[in-house]
């Protein structure tokens, strides 16, 4: 009796044993064609909510990718100079005014009916009018001349409108149905949607009608895991392509590199610019504060901030000090910058605004106000823990206490008006990230353009000049001036100082070792697919 | 006299009566307790401080529990979590037993009342505990304040049920319905009859509600609600480390969990001790 119920128990045990090893060989079977590329997208490039549609945000608005279905009018070149994609040409009229787009006759959308200039007007006049963060207000309207002319309306003036042209995806007139297209998109891109799984994956695959280079991966398939367990893909060797969380920085996984794609990412903190006095927005959120409203505190955290060590151990090297939100672009002024890590300076600036700490506390007081504020940040982002973090501790040396709150979304919102938040600017178009940025125009609405109201008519005024310019290099100009007008003007940290703008922050990729990234475009890391068309194997045994 | 010899023996704890033993493990765990409490609030929020340079190191003698992410010290944040923790089992046991002793008094005055309690009762616990906890301390506003109010409003429950079933046994005795022959009020007889007769239950009833309290706070501020996460609760800690699990950062969950497991078994150890104290006839089954 004894010994049958031991075997029982061994026989059991080896099915047991048997089952699990059989379902890890073979549960685990692994798409081996080398053609297949697996793909992580995370954080900023989550999951589209509303589909792969670029009239409501995939490939453009919040952040600006390659949208793989749709094609563009314009894309950028291995050095991010902008060349033609769809478009053959343009030309823009002496007042700015009016822009004329050539199109291709030759291409055809993935179900073979051809691409023509009514649907290039089509989607952007009705992007103008779709609920997205596309900012087509100075779009008067679109309209197509004839089959492969298509020409632009503007109110005012723009030279940055290119960028519209750069990155919003064409989508057909034909039986274009807003609730629809996102989840069946069909454009003229390298890639169709074959498959979506929402909340996990959606696999592209190659679209026979693309009018450009063949890629040489026929199908990409693109995961939406959490950040948390992302690193797990790549060290499951289950994704070719891994956005590393900035946790994952130090780590070294088998088989992969780390890749790092400079992109003009800018992290830093916003800080109200105005007093509290009573003010609300329309939604009743408060604004103003009483301590960030002083330049004092806004120059002493800027100057005293040691950039350079928060690059090193935040980000792990990974990125550079930023200073204006945008040094990395040619609109950039370097003479806005100032020299930072200057403790002695920030700690005299304050003393002399009447900054002192009487009690002993550590912590500098003023007409009884504590040099005390609230910093929101969005408790998911690591990297934003971080630097929030890190900045608190290194405000506490100043005798500047910065009580750190980590939140949702909705609450950083709420309180970005009264109080500094940790924000990220990613854009390359002068207008998002400068104009609407740093134009009094765009302070006290409800979005988080310009969120610490700051406002200064000299800056207004030649931000004004550089949007209406209608030579690119001419605006680039004004926006360079905009950041340092004079020692006391100007959105940069040597002017008004109105951020405390802290790293650029480099996108970082755990990338199989046998995956060709080709020429990546400069500056431009968040779009990591934007040339995978040029992309290769090179081992194609695996 | 070799026999007299043995039984003079110098005091051991192994020959020990019960009753000293049970005070001797009373007080040890209590000092224990007492002292993770007191040094969480001797623990500067500046001790907490990144340092990059040792970020995720394995435990060592310089950091017991090691290091984070940013290079905090783990077992400092362990322990002023603990702290929070502690603090929010006192101020839940405080409410609640509050809560639970007017609840349970204010249902001997009558019938009436005592079918209100019972419904009280009855209302708060069939809403499962966790979403009670949520929501109350959302309405609250979230935050510190909503943690405390949600762990602290919500476990007096179990106590309240047991008082009022100690109540209604009291009142049936002869002398509460002696008392009310001799026309005292009801709420001299709930003074003076019922609350000396419940005291050893409450107590117990406070002490065994630690674990509870503290599990749940550590339960919502796991499921991040409430607190930031670069505050150091207990919960929020668990959370992060689950992150590093696959890293292989093991120490991250293992040590606070502990940590937090040794504290509610702690508490656990205190309240059945004092239990048998109170109520001595419970302590040989």
């Amino acid at each position: 009796m004894k010994l049958n119920i031991k075997h029982t128990i061994i026989t059991v045990a080896i099915i047991l044993i048997i089952i699990v090893a059989a379902a890890s060989y073979f549960g685990n079977s692994k798409d081996t064609n080398p053609t297949h590329l697996v793909v992580t997208s995370t954080g900023h490039m989550e999951e589209p909510k509303s589909g792969f549609n670029s009239l409501t945000g995939w490939g453009c608005g919040h952040l600006n990718f390659n949208p793989l279905i749709q094609s563009t009018l314009l894309t950028s070149d291995a050095n991010g100079n902008m060349i033609n994609d769809l478009a053959t040409g343009y030309n823009i009229s002496s007042d700015g005014l009016k822009w004329s787009v050539n199109i291709r006759n030759d291409v055809k959308f993935s179900n073979n009916d051809s691409l023509k200039a009514n649907d290039v007007a089509f989607t952007f006049n009705t992007a103008k009018t779709s609920n997205s963060q596309l900012d087509m207000s100075n779009l008067d309207h679109a309209t197509a001349i004839d089959e492969d002319t298509v020409e632009f309306t503007l109110k005012e003036a723009q030279s940055s409108f290119i960028y519209n042209l750069r990155y919003v995806g064409i989508v057909p007139e034909k039986d274009y149905n807003n609730e629809t297209y996102g989840s069946n998109p069909i454009g003229s891109g390298p890639y169709k949607l074959k498959q979506w799984d929402k909340g996990q994956q959606a696999i592209f695959e190659f679209n026979d009608n693309y009018y450009g280079k063949k890629p040489y991966f026929t199908q990409i398939t693109m995961l939406f895991p959490d950040e948390s367990s992302v690193l797990e893909l790549a060290k499951s060797s289950q994704a070719d392509v891994v956005q590393s969380p900035i946790t994952g920085l130090n780590q070294t996984i088998k088989g992969y590199h780390l890749v790092n794609l400079p992109a003009g990412r800018a992290q830093g903190i916003s800080l109200p610019y105005i007093n509290d006095t009573g003010l609300k927005t329309a939604d009743g959120n408060p604004i103003g504060n009483n301590v960030t409203s002083d330049i004092a505190i806004r120059k002493a955290l800027n100057i005293g901030l040691n950039r350079q060590e928060i690059v090193d151990n935040v980000y792990h090297k990974f990125g550079s000090p930023e200073y204006s939100g945008v040094d990395s672009r040619d609109y950039g002024n370097s003479n806005a910058t100032i020299s930072d890590n200057n403790i002695e300076e920030a700690k005299k600036t304050l003393d002399e605004a009447g900054w002192v700490d009487t009690n002993g506390d550590g912590i500098r007081e003023k007409n009884g106000q504590n040099a005390s504020f609230k910093l929101y940040y969005s408790s998911e982002d690591q990297a934003r823990q971080s630097l929030a973090t890190v900045v608190s501790e290194q405000a506490k040396e100043l005798g500047i206490n910065i009580e750190l709150q980590g939140t949702d979304w909705d609450t950083i919102y709420k309180n970005m008006f009264s109080s500094a938040a940790t924000m990220q600017q990613t854009s390359s178009d002068p207008y998002k990230s400068v104009y609407l940025q740093y134009h009094s125009k765009e302070a006290i609405d409800e979005d988080y353009m310009n969120p610490n109201s700051y406002n200064n008519t000299e800056v207004d005024s030649l931000l004004d000049k550089a949007k209406n310019s209608t030579n690119q290099n001419q605006s680039n100009e004004y926006y360079k001036q905009a950041a340092l007008i004079s020692s006391n003007s100007g959105f940069g940290p040597a002017g008004d100082a109105p951020w405390l703008w802290v790293a650029t922050y480099d996108h970082c990729y755990f990338v199989k070792d046998d995956i060709d990234m080709g020429d990546v475009p400069k500056n431009m890391g968040q779009d990591f697919l934007q040339n995978i068309c040029d992309w290769k194997r090179t081992n194609t045994t695996t | 006299m070799k026999t007299t010899k043995k039984t003079n023996k110098p005091w051991t704890l192994y020959h020990a009566n019960l009753r000293t033993k049970t005070l001797v493990i009373i007080s040890i765990s209590s000092i224990l307790l007492i002292s993770i409490f007191l040094s969480s609030y001797l623990i500067k929020p500046d001790s907490i401080i990144t340092n990059f340079t040792s970020a995720n190191q394995m435990p060592s003698l310089e950091h017991l529990f090691g290091t984070d992410w940013m290079g905090r010290d783990m077992f400092t944040r362990t322990i002023s979590g603990l702290g929070l923790s502690i603090g929010v089992g006192a101020f839940a046991s405080l409410i609640s037993t509050f809560i639970a002793i007017v609840l349970g008094l204010f249902s001997s005055f009558n019938k009436f009342t005592d079918e209100l309690v019972a419904g009280i009762i009855d209302l708060f616990s069939s809403i499962p505990h966790i979403l009670l906890i949520i929501l109350v301390s959302i309405s609250f506003g979230g935050g510190f304040y909503g943690v405390i109010m949600g762990v602290g409003l919500t476990h007096w429950t179990p106590l309240a049920r047991v008082l009022r079933a100690e109540i209604k046994k009291i009142k049936t005795s002869k002398y509460v319905k002696l008392s009310k022959e001799f026309g005292k009020s009801k709420l001299w007889i709930a003074k003076n009859h019922m609350l000396p007769l419940v005291i050893s239950q409450i107590i117990v009833g406070v002490i065994l509600m630690f674990p509870h309290a503290i599990m749940h706070e550590a339960s919502i501020t796991f499921l991040g609600f409430g607190l930031s996460p670069h505050q150091p609760a207990i919960g929020i800690i668990l959370a992060e480390s689950m992150n590093y699990l696959t890293s292989g950062f093991w120490w991250l969950a293992f040590y606070p969990g502990l940590s937090l497991l040794l504290v509610v078994l702690i508490f656990d150890l205190i309240g059945e001790n004092i239990n048998k104290l109170l109520n001595p006839q419970s302590a040989q089954t």
